[in-house]
């Protein structure tokens, strides 16, 4: 899993997002669009990209469709694998931004 | 009503797809949107109405029947791309309608980029192998060619292969350049 560190922000969004619940690709857009306030938009060849690899990785897999609901668009859901690699990067993102601040206290003390 | 198609000529090289995409959309500001490409002419459609941004993708591995084809466009339909044609199986046209001081693009990430451009690479130094191949087999069975007919058939032969060899090759080290930079770009 080790191998997939650091993640771009596309794979990282794309994770965070179905980390709560299983969506689809657009929900993945909008709501990575919302989280990162304006500032991260995931192309459709970025995200069409980015989803085959994760599946491939066994990071994601596809989520049975809801009766009642678009059957057209497939949907998506972490893995456990997934999961881990998550806390991975959480934990790797937590390290640099504690030395970083660190760094920025002690250069104004 | 019947649309009427306006024939443009260009010939658009794989490796300078983003040329394609300039062309194209410079034509749809002129009131020309593009329909369907060949080798050498695309079809265009003229109204003036309207203004279209067109960015090229290619794709392979996906089969028109194991449905994968589908969800593709429809993932590309749901970020708001309207898909217009394809060229051959792998390469698709997808335009949006122009709005002002906005460059909309389908790959937003270098690592997504490096992967398309890969896959191109991929195809191409392929292409040159198997051409390649063909050239020596060509060599050892019609070794006539260089004896009898060196004038007529041998050199033209000789020229013509080289000349899709540089043009292959051409390319290859287009694509692979564009990937370093690419890479160097942090």
């Amino acid at each position: 899993m080790k191998e997939m560190l650091p993640l771009t922000e596309a794979f990282y969004y794309i994770l965070i997002v179905l980390y709560t619940e299983p969506s689809h690709g657009y929900g993945i857009m909008q709501d990575t669009e919302k989280m990162s306030n304006g500032r991260v938009k995931i192309g459709a060849g970025t995200l069409y990209t980015a989803l085959n690899t994760l599946l491939n990785k066994g990071l994601i897999e596809l989520y049975p469709v809801p009766e009642g609901t678009d059957t057209r668009r497939k949907m998506y859901a972490i893995t456990e694998n997934g999961r881990q690699v998550v806390s991975a990067e959480v934990a790797r993102l937590e390290e640099l931004l504690g030395v970083g601040r660190q760094a920025l206290i002690t250069k104004k003390g | 009503m019947s649309e009427k198609l306006v024939k443009r000529h260009r010939m658009i090289m794989a490796w300078n797809y983003e040329k394609g995409e300039q062309w194209m959309n410079e034509l749809s500001s002129q009131g020309l949107h593009f329909k369907k490409g060949g080798l050498i002419s695309s079809s265009f459609v003229r109204d003036e109405s309207v203004r279209y941004t067109y960015r090229m993708d290619y794709q392979t591995g996906q089969s028109r029947e194991n449905g994968k084809f589908q969800e593709y466009l429809d993932l590309y339909q749901d970020a708001g791309w309207e898909y217009v044609s394809s060229f051959g199986l792998t390469w698709h046209y997808f335009r949006r309608e122009w709005q002002p001081g906005e460059e909309p693009q389908l790959y937003t990430d270098r690592e997504s980029l490096i992967m398309l451009y890969k896959r191109l690479l991929g195809v191409i130094s392929a292409m040159l192998f198997v051409n390649l191949f063909i050239m020596i087999l060509n060599m050892v069975n019609l070794n006539t060619f260089f004896t009898e007919g060196l004038w007529t058939i041998g050199v033209p032969l000789m020229i013509l292969y080289l000349g899709l060899f540089a043009l292959l090759g051409y390319g290859c080290w287009k694509i692979k350049k564009k990937v370093n930079n690419l890479k160097l770009q942090v």
